[in-house]
Parts: structure tokens; C-alpha cells; sequence
């Protein structure tokens, strides 16, 4: 028995250490700045242990009842811990006070454990023996921890299973000690059936921990999602309130209604207006129909083409009330060909000539996405332009990545393409970038070319448009290919500057 | 009741503790526990070397069930024999016939596909050619691989074919790095060990000998003949690297990896002057490219076999393996072997080009005078045996460090990585895709580990595979849908010491009479151009004949 219970000093203090990693480790997920919450939570675990243990002398008798239900609580809630970490990091106003909160319960209770231990041990050991061996199991136990951890736990576990895995050890050592002190506790067959009950709420816990991970995920969006779907591509969430509309792939934002035109008219009007009576039109990504709306204030326009790669998106965009109201019902418009399929192999393959193109392509942050801004693809775009035919090509933030921006431009030019870049503010995203690909001259339209009813595109507001302040000006020059990726190279690094490492 | 712990007691605690650590770590590295619940599929393919195998035995009489008359055969539909054929109907002779023992034409440049799309399963890239590579040049203006040449007179390439960047990137202390040259970890030493040879080699690049020819060309024929140069086949790759002072670990890597990749062969078993004509040989440029660019396609050079084969559909006789090749009266007769159904046809012709490796060649042409065929000149020849693996993967292994290269190397391993064979797509749809794993079995002496390449199991190989691949992405396995095999028992003749400038190789290049050889087995190297040289250069001596 004695052997049995020192074994349990080394569970309970592997376990311990464990929950004080897994709330470290997530609060330098969460909050940053590892040393900080590093340092913190130990301190608030280690002085909470001192609470416990001072706590423990109010304990007279009964001490493995009290051992019991102490194991019971810090299975529960040191099991759930990282669970309830992720998933109330979005849903409370201040995640510090549910951090500490937490730590200093589970400091509490552990800071109890060992006392309470050696006092059911004081009458099998000596003195000097009791305090040394469990001490002994007590130091060796935090050894495990402090390896396993970073080796094997968060590696192949990840956090929310291993905090389910030793919140079970926990509930194993309860169950253990009810065995051993069989004849002599209280309430026994309650204690034991509380401890089958968590053990199996821990154990569905741990096989689902992906489906709580991934709801931990969804509460990271502001407001409240309203659809979401997961397409061989990718993750498509809407979330929306009263006034806004939000539409993120992957969880990066695309829109949001409340701005959106800003963006969509300063795409197409600049280069649709300048066009005299324009009748074939391509689109290039662009999937929500946003693009095309613009593009259906033009009576002069025969035939829209709608190419994306994502048959959801467009399906959802064609029949979802809410964003047919958005767009306009615009891809349900008999003008409109939505054409599935990838636009560079697609490119290749057809005989039709454009006026425009509007490439609404996702940011560069990729190579296979790179490659969709390389020479060779524009090369391959000029060839469906009719002889006076233009494009215009989404080119990231001219302020956050200026010379990505530039790079666009520049791989244009390398063509053959007169360019003329432009930005607008677009609230939702910041200062906005697109360029101009022409084979004639650009020539900017006349306030009657554009159509009636725009809110942020006039012959009056594009002089600013074209005109860019030094800090958006680039710092070095170079021509995006498939075989140097340099746009790619360039967006990571301008963007990484900005956006955490997630 | 007392029960005082011992130190003993203490220290088996302890051990206890590293030893469950170490077994959890092992058991959730353990695949079974990783999701890879289906099994694994796979498939051993390959190469006809059973029907290959027959040609040992000798066949004794037989019975001639078929004849056919052209005016050329050609025997083998690799590189070498679709190039004499090329260059055959480019100069205006249709009369003759491509043999190939296989199924489909390609040899070593042979390609697969599937529902994902092509993958290779030998030969993967072509670097730009070289200004004196005309042949190359003249096959890549015709395919339109070479698009047009600038003010300069650079050759511009078509883009989609060079190869797209991230082009090579090198596991090395835990995470990959761009490029295949050591960078990570470096002592001062041994970097400037590095580029010291970068900059020798580049020396050897420009360097011209008394006879005004490059030192190192492409086709090598081409090379000049100055001792100073060739004296480097006297001696092994590993001898002139220590006679050069260089002694660091990264570097002798780099360099033996060069030629494992190209020769099959450790430094100890490639000459000097091999060795160095890697990294020398290549001049190309281009108006599109960095220097030494390389041209490579999802199939690899499947896509140059494809683009040869196309106008020769007619010409081309599949499973039919040539026995035996005799001259009679001015003519000569090639007995072959249909592997579908065992019957023999004769096929008489004016001209034999033999295109077949030539340990191939070795054994079914007869000496002239003694009809019995040359084995002698065959066992000479060291050929390096290889394993390439087609593995279907549900998606691309985690980065490491730095996105997927079209070819991906592990500083740790004896294999010589994987190439991604969608690399050069231009889709964005995430989807599954194949990579083609490269394995020399550069360690052993070929008969050995030619041995060991055909008796290990499917099983034992993906075992091998899997491991590997492991190393540089852990948890790799529950990714991957199927691993296919071919074994290759004669993949790439070695450039052993000697042989690039020795005697048996200038009595390979003979003709006798009316039979031409043509193989890159000649050159001593197994690579495109080599091959597509040798194949030319037979098509151009049958053209003399015909003229003169």
C-alpha cells in the first residue's frame, strides 16, 4: 500500500505539472509574449500551491475522503482546461482574470495534494523516510512532465487531448485510492460513480477534441456566423449582425457589406468607363458576383464571363437570399457565363476575345497563387484581349506591400502592357492597390462615361486614385516569374511584417 | 512499517521514467497509432526483365513463324533509338521500324500517370543545352520549347517548362533550406571549403585545353583531348577530392550526393573527370533563366518521349524483343521474340541500329566471323541498379521551414529524395498528387544490390521508403494512398574509372559493317543528351552509307 500510494505522489505531481505547462503554453498562444505569461503562471500555480498547503490543516479527518474528491475536482478541471482556455478566449472581456482564475484553482487543489498524502502516509513511514521518498516521487514525477511535454504530448497530442489524457490520470488515482481505502471511506459508492461519470465525460473529451478545436476556432469571428461550408478549396464562413455582411475564405476577410463597393467600384469602373461602349467582359476569380454587379451597370455589355475555381462559392452567391441581394442577383443575369475551372489551363484552351478582364485573384501568398501574377500568365491573358483590350488586376495593399504592389506593375510593363496603377481606401482592408494593364494608352474616362448612381468612383476622384505619396513608392524592381516566384517572395516578407506568424 | 526506499529502488524509478518516455515517444511514432488504419497500397512494376532475362539463355534454333524487309531497324525506343529515328524521317527516309521490348517506348525516360495526373519513372529534367548541344537545341526549336532567340542570341524558353521556383530545397538539421549546397550549421571552414570548389569548378567550366576544345563538353565527345584533362579519369572522384585538400564533411556530401544523383554511384566508384563534368559540363544560358536552368515537365522526360514517339506511331513495333542480329549476304536479319505470344519474326534490313543498352547489345549481336556474340565486351560494363517509387500522397507533406521544392532532398538519407510531379502545374486546385522517390543502391556492388533490389519484397521496399520519408516529415505515412515500385536492374551505367576515356569505350562506338550502336551506355554517362547524340550520330552514319 505504501508503494501504491508513493507511485501516487508521482502521478499527482506529473499531472500538476502538466496543467501548469498547458495554461502557460496557451497563454503565450493566445496573449504573446512568452517570458511574461511563462513567468506568471508559475508564480500564480506556485503560491496557490502555498494556499493549498496551508489550507490543508483544516483538513481533520477523513483525509482520504478529502484526498478523493480533491483528486475528483482536478481531474475535472484540469482536464478541461485547455478546452475551456480556447474556447472562452473569445467569448469573455477579460481572459487574464479566467487564466489566473484557473491556475490558482488547480494550484490550490494540487498544493493540497501532497500534504494530505503524507499524512495518510505518516503511520506506515518514518519521518525522514515519508518526507524524502515523497519528495523523491514528487521531483521525479516533474521530470516526466517537463519531458514529455514538449517531446511527445504537444507534438502528437496537441494541448486540449493531453489535458483531457492527465485530467483522466487524475480521475485514475481517484478511483485507485477509493480501491485502497476500500473499507474505511464514507460514501464510497458515490465517490466511485462520480469518478466513472467524469472519466467518461474526459474520455468523449478526448475523442472529440478536434470537433472542440474546431469550435474554439469559429468563436474567433466577431459576429455570429451565418453559414459556413468547407469546399475542397476552402473554408467559406459568413458572418453577419444588423448592419454587416462579412465574408471570410479561410479566415481571411473578403468583404464586408458595409465598404465593399468601395473596393468593387474602384476595380471596375476606372478601366470599364475608359472603354467605349464595351461588350465582352472577363472575370477572373471574383466568385461573389460583386465584380459583375458593377459591371451589369453597363448596357453597352453583351457577355460576362465568370471564371473561379470554387463551384460552392458561385452556387452560394447564386441562390443564398442574402448575398443575391448583395450582388444583385447578378450571376442569375443571362448576360453572365459562370465557367468552373482553373483560369491559367483555361486561358490556354479558348478562342474568345475580351474588351477587359478583371482579375480578382487571392493575395499572392502562395506558388501556386503565384503563379497566377507571372509574366507568362499575362502573357497568356493578352492573347484573349481584343487589340484595344485592357485588364485589371487586384494588387494588394500598395501601402503594406509596396514593392509586391509594383512587382504586379512591373511584370505587366515586362509584357507589354501600358500600366497605370491606382489605390483606394477601402475602410476593411486599408489603403488598396490595383493596376491597369492596357495594350492602347490609358485614357481616363469623362464623368458621363461612368455609370449613374456610383458612390466612390467620378472622373473627380481618380486623379488622387493615380497618384501615389513616397511611401508607397518601391525600393526594389523585378518582374514576377514562374521560375524566380519573386512576387511570392516579396508579398511574404512585406506582409510578415505586419501580420503575426499564425 | 517502515519501508525506507534503497538508492536501488530510486534509480530503477528513474530508468523507469526515461524508459516509458522513450516507448510513449516510440508508440505514437508507431504508424498504426498515426490514422494510417487502411493499408497502404502497393504495387511492384517494372521493367520486362524476365523477358529480358531469356536473352541469357540461349535460344538455340528457332522457329521463324514471320518476316518483314525495311530499310533500317532500329532496336530500342529509348532516347537513343527515338532520336536515330527522329533524324531518320527529318531526312527523308520513312522506311523503318522501331523494336521495343517494352509495352510503351521511353526506356529510361519512361512515364506513368493516373487519376492525379503524369509522373516520371526515370529520367525527370533536361538542364538548357549548352551552345555546342545542336542537336538538343534543334529538337527543343522544333518542340517549341525554345521559343525564340533575343538580340543577344540567347535561346528564350517556354516557361511553363523551365522549372518554376522553389526549385531544390535540402533537409538539414531539423528544417529544410533553399538549395542543394550545404547552408545550414556551417563552420567557417567549411564554407569556404565550399566555395572553393564552386569556384575550381567553375574554372574547370571555362577552361579550354592545348587542342582549343572546352575541357568539359556536352555531348562529351566533344571534349578536348588534352591530358591535362583527361588524366582526371585515371583516378576516382573521392582520390582527386582528397588530392585537393578538400576534407569536409558538407562538402564531400554535396559532391557525392552530385554523383549519386547522376551516376548511381558513390564518389569512390565515379572518376574525376565524371565527377567534375557535372558540375563543368553545363554552360547553358538562356534569355529567360539563370544560367544552368533546368527544363522539366509532370511526366519528366516521359513528356520528350511523348513529343518523339508522336510523328513515329506507325514505325513503332512494341513487345518485340530482338534475339538476335546476324549479317547475311549484305543483309541483315533480326530475329525477334513477340513477349505476347512467343512467336519469332525475321526482320531483314540494310542497316541495324542498335539501340538497346549495351550489355543488351552485347548478346544478341553476332561477332563478325565467328557468329557467336560478344559477352566479353558486355561484363565490362558497370551499371548502377536503382528503385524509383511513385508515392500518391492525399496532399503535400508539411513545409519544414520552406515550401515544397520540385525537388526535395534529406541530408540524412541514402535515397536521393523526391521530386513533386505537379510542381510545374499551373492549377490551384489542392488535390492529390504524386511524388517520384529516387533510391540508388549506390552502397553495395551492383550484382549484390542488384540481388537485393529484386528479392526484397514490395512490402520490405515501402518499409524502407516509408522510414525514410518519415525522417524528413514525420507522420508522412497516413498520407499516402499507394506506393508503386520499379525496380530498375540496369538503371544508369557508372562512369568507373577509366572507362570514360579507356579503350572499351572507343571499341563501343564502332560500327560493324551495316550495325550501328547507338546508346548513352557509349558516353559512359546516362543522360538525355548523351543518348540523343549517340542516336543522331548512328541516324547520320546510315545516311553516308545511303548516299554514297
Amino acid at each position: 500500500m505504501t508503494y501504491a500510494l508513493l507511485i501516487t505522489a508521482f502521478v499527482i505531481s506529473t499531472c500538476g505539472l502538466i496543467y501548469e505547462l498547458i495554461a502557460g503554453t496557451i497563454a503565450s498562444y493566445l496573449l504573446g509574449d512568452s517570458i511574461t505569461q511563462f513567468s506568471t503562471v508559475i508564480g500564480v500555480y506556485l503560491f496557490s500551491m502555498g494556499i493549498g498547503s496551508f489550507l490543508s490543516k483544516y483538513v481533520e479527518k477523513n483525509i482520504a475522503f478529502t484526498f478523493v474528491q480533491v483528486e475528483l475536482l482536478v481531474g475535472l478541471i484540469g482536464g478541461c482546461s485547455a478546452t475551456l482556455l480556447f474556447l472562452l478566449f473569445n467569448q469573455i472581456d477579460n481572459f487574464r482574470i479566467l487564466l489566473y482564475s484557473l491556475v490558482a484553482i488547480i494550484g490550490i487543489l494540487i498544493g493540497l495534494e501532497i500534504p494530505l498524502l503524507m499524512r495518510i502516509l505518516q503511520d506506515r513511514l518514518d519521518f525522514k523516510d515519508l518526507v524524502s521518498q515523497v519528495f523523491t516521487f514528487d521531483y521525479v514525477g516533474a521530470l516526466l512532465a517537463s519531458l514529455l511535454f514538449p517531446l511527445v504530448l504537444v507534438p502528437y497530442l496537441g494541448l486540449i487531448r493531453t489535458s483531457f489524457l492527465f485530467g483522466l490520470f487524475n480521475l485514475g488515482v481517484a478511483v485507485w485510492t477509493i480501491h485502497l481505502f476500500r473499507n474505511e471511506l464514507p460514501y464510497k459508492n458515490t465517490l466511485k460513480s462520480t469518478a466513472y461519470l467524469l472519466i467518461f465525460a474526459l474520455v468523449c473529451g478526448f475523442a472529440f477534441a478536434d470537433k472542440l478545436m474546431g469550435i474554439a476556432e469559429a468563436a474567433t469571428f466577431q459576429d455570429p456566423v451565418i453559414y459556413s461550408t468547407s469546399t475542397p478549396y476552402q473554408r467559406i464562413v459568413l458572418t453577419g449582425n444588423s448592419k454587416d455582411l462579412r465574408l471570410f475564405l479561410n479566415g481571411n476577410l473578403q468583404f464586408s457589406s458595409r465598404d465593399e463597393y468601395r473596393y468593387h467600384e474602384a476595380l471596375v469602373h476606372p478601366a470599364m468607363a475608359s472603354i467605349n461602349a464595351p461588350k465582352d467582359i472577363l472575370v477572373l476569380g471574383g466568385g461573389d458576383g460583386l465584380a459583375v454587379r458593377e459591371l451589369l451597370k453597363y448596357p453597352s455589355v453583351q457577355t460576362i464571363t465568370l471564371v473561379d475555381l470554387d463551384k460552392e462559392m458561385t452556387v452560394l452567391f447564386k441562390n443564398q437570399g442574402m448575398l443575391t441581394r448583395l450582388n444583385q442577383n447578378s450571376l442569375n443575369n443571362s448576360k453572365v457565363k459562370v465557367i468552373i475551372n482553373d483560369a491559367f489551363i483555361w486561358l490556354r484552351t479558348i478562342p474568345e476575345k475580351f474588351d477587359l478582364a478583371i482579375i480578382d485573384f487571392p493575395d499572392p501568398s502562395n506558388y501556386s497563387l503565384g503563379k497566377l501574377y507571372s509574366d507568362t500568365f499575362y502573357k497568356t491573358l493578352k492573347n484573349v484581349l481584343k487589340p484595344d483590350g485592357m485588364v485589371v488586376v487586384q494588387s494588394t495593399s500598395p501601402f503594406y506591400a509596396k514593392n509586391s504592389f509594383w512587382c504586379v506593375d512591373q511584370t505587366l510593363r515586362s509584357v507589354g502592357f501600358n500600366t497605370t496603377p491606382y489605390h483606394a481606401y477601402v475602410p476593411a482592408f486599408g489603403d488598396w492597390g490595383y493596376v491597369i494593364g492596357s495594350l492602347a494608352p490609358f485614357k481616363p474616362a469623362s464623368q458621363t462615361a461612368y455609370p449613374a448612381g456610383l458612390r466612390y468612383v467620378s472622373a473627380d476622384t481618380l486623379p488622387p486614385m493615380l497618384s501615389f505619396a513616397k511611401d508607397m513608392l518601391p525600393t526594389v524592381s523585378s518582374v514576377n516569374k514562374l521560375n524566380n516566384q519573386s512576387l511570392v517572395h516579396l508579398f511574404e516578407s512585406e506582409w510578415g511584417e505586419y501580420v503575426d506568424a499564425h | 512499517m517502515s519501508t525506507p526506499i534503497s538508492r536501488a529502488v530510486f534509480l530503477k524509478v528513474l530508468a523507469g521514467c526515461g524508459v516509458a518516455a522513450v516507448a510513449g515517444k516510440l508508440a505514437l511514432d508507431a504508424p498504426y497509432l498515426k490514422g494510417s488504419r487502411e493499408k497502404i497500397r502497393c504495387r511492384m512494376l517494372g521493367p520486362s526483365s524476365k523477358i529480358g532475362h531469356r536473352l541469357r539463355a540461349p535460344a538455340g534454333e528457332v522457329k521463324i513463324s514471320g518476316t518483314a524487309t525495311t530499310k533500317v531497324t532500329i532496336i530500342g525506343g529509348g532516347i537513343a533509338g527515338l532520336s536515330a529515328a527522329w533524324w531518320l524521317k527529318k531526312h527523308g527516309i520513312d522506311d523503318f521500324l522501331v523494336l521495343e521490348l517494352e509495352k510503351e517506348v521511353g526506356g529510361n525516360s519512361s512515364s506513368g500517370k493516373n487519376e492525379y495526373g503524369a509522373f516520371p519513372w526515370g529520367a525527370h529534367y533536361v538542364p538548357i543545352a549548352n551552345g555546342e548541344s545542336t542537336y538538343v537545341r534543334q529538337l527543343f526549336e522544333e518542340l517549341k520549347i525554345i521559343q525564340s532567340y533575343n538580340a543577344a542570341g540567347e535561346p528564350i524558353y517556354d516557361e511553363l517548362m523551365l522549372c518554376h521556383e522553389p526549385q531544390d530545397r535540402l533537409y538539414k538539421d531539423g528544417s529544410f533550406h533553399e538549395g542543394l549546397i550545404p547552408k545550414r550549421g556551417l563552420q567557417a571552414n567549411e564554407a569556404e571549403e565550399i566555395a572553393r570548389f564552386l569556384e575550381l569548378m567553375s574554372t574547370f567550366r571555362l577552361a579550354t585545353g592545348s587542342d582549343g576544345k572546352l575541357a568539359f563538353t556536352i555531348p562529351l565527345d566533344f571534349s578536348s583531348q588534352d591530358a591535362k584533362f583527361t588524366a582526371l579519369d585515371h583516378i576516382s572522384m573521392s582520390q582527386w577530392l582528397k588530392d585537393n585538400n578538400f576534407k569536409s564533411k558538407p562538402l564531400l556530401w554535396y559532391v557525392n550526393y552530385c554523383c549519386r544523383d547522376d551516376y548511381g554511384s558513390s564518389t569512390d566508384n565515379v572518376s574525376a573527370w565524371a565527377g567534375i563534368h557535372y558540375f563543368a559540363g553545363r554552360r547553358g544560358t538562356a534569355a529567360n533563366s539563370e544560367p544552368n536552368a533546368v527544363l522539366t515537365w509532370p511526366q519528366g522526360n516521359g513528356y520528350l518521349v511523348e513529343k518523339l514517339k508522336g510523328p513515329l506511331q506507325s514505325k513503332i513495333r512494341n513487345s518485340l524483343m530482338a534475339t538476335a542480329v546476324k549479317q547475311r549476304e549484305g543483309k541483315i536479319v533480326t530475329n525477334c521474340l513477340h513477349s505476347d505470344d512467343d512467336t519469332y519474326t525475321a526482320i531483314e534490313s540494310d542497316f541495324v541500329i542498335v539501340a538497346a543498352p549495351r550489355y543488351v547489345a552485347g548478346h544478341i549481336v553476332e561477332n563478325q566471323g565467328t557468329h557467336e556474340p560478344d559477352h566479353a565486351q558486355m561484363a565490362k560494363l558497370n551499371y548502377a541498379p536503382w528503385m524509383v517509387a511513385n508515392i500518391v500522397l492525399k496532399q503535400l507533406p508539411d513545409a519544414r521551414g520552406l515550401a515544397q521544392a520540385w525537388d526535395n532532398v534529406s541530408y540524412y538519407s541514402d535515397s536521393l529524395g523526391y521530386v513533386v510531379s505537379n510542381h510545374q502545374e499551373i492549377s490551384t486546385r489542392q488535390k492529390p498528387t504524386v511524388i517520384t522517390y529516387y533510391f540508388p543502391l549506390s552502397q553495395m556492388q551492383p550484382k549484390e544490390s542488384r540481388q537485393k533490389l529484386f528479392t526484397a519484397t514490395k512490402e520490405e521496399w515501402s518499409k524502407i521508403v516509408i522510414e525514410d520519408l518519415r525522417s524528413m516529415h514525420p507522420g508522412i505515412e497516413s498520407d499516402i494512398f499507394s506506393i508503386d515500385f520499379w525496380p530498375w536492374g540496369h538503371g544508369l551505367i557508372r562512369p568507373s574509372v577509366g572507362f570514360i576515356w579507356g579503350e572499351t569505350r572507343k571499341q563501343m562506338k564502332e560500327a560493324r559493317g551495316n550495325i550501328f550502336f547507338a546508346h548513352s551506355d557509349m558516353s559512359g554517362m546516362s543522360n538525355f543528351e548523351e543518348a540523343q547524340y549517340h542516336g543522331v550520330e548512328a541516324a547520320k552514319m546510315v545516311l553516308e552509307k545511303l548516299e554514297s
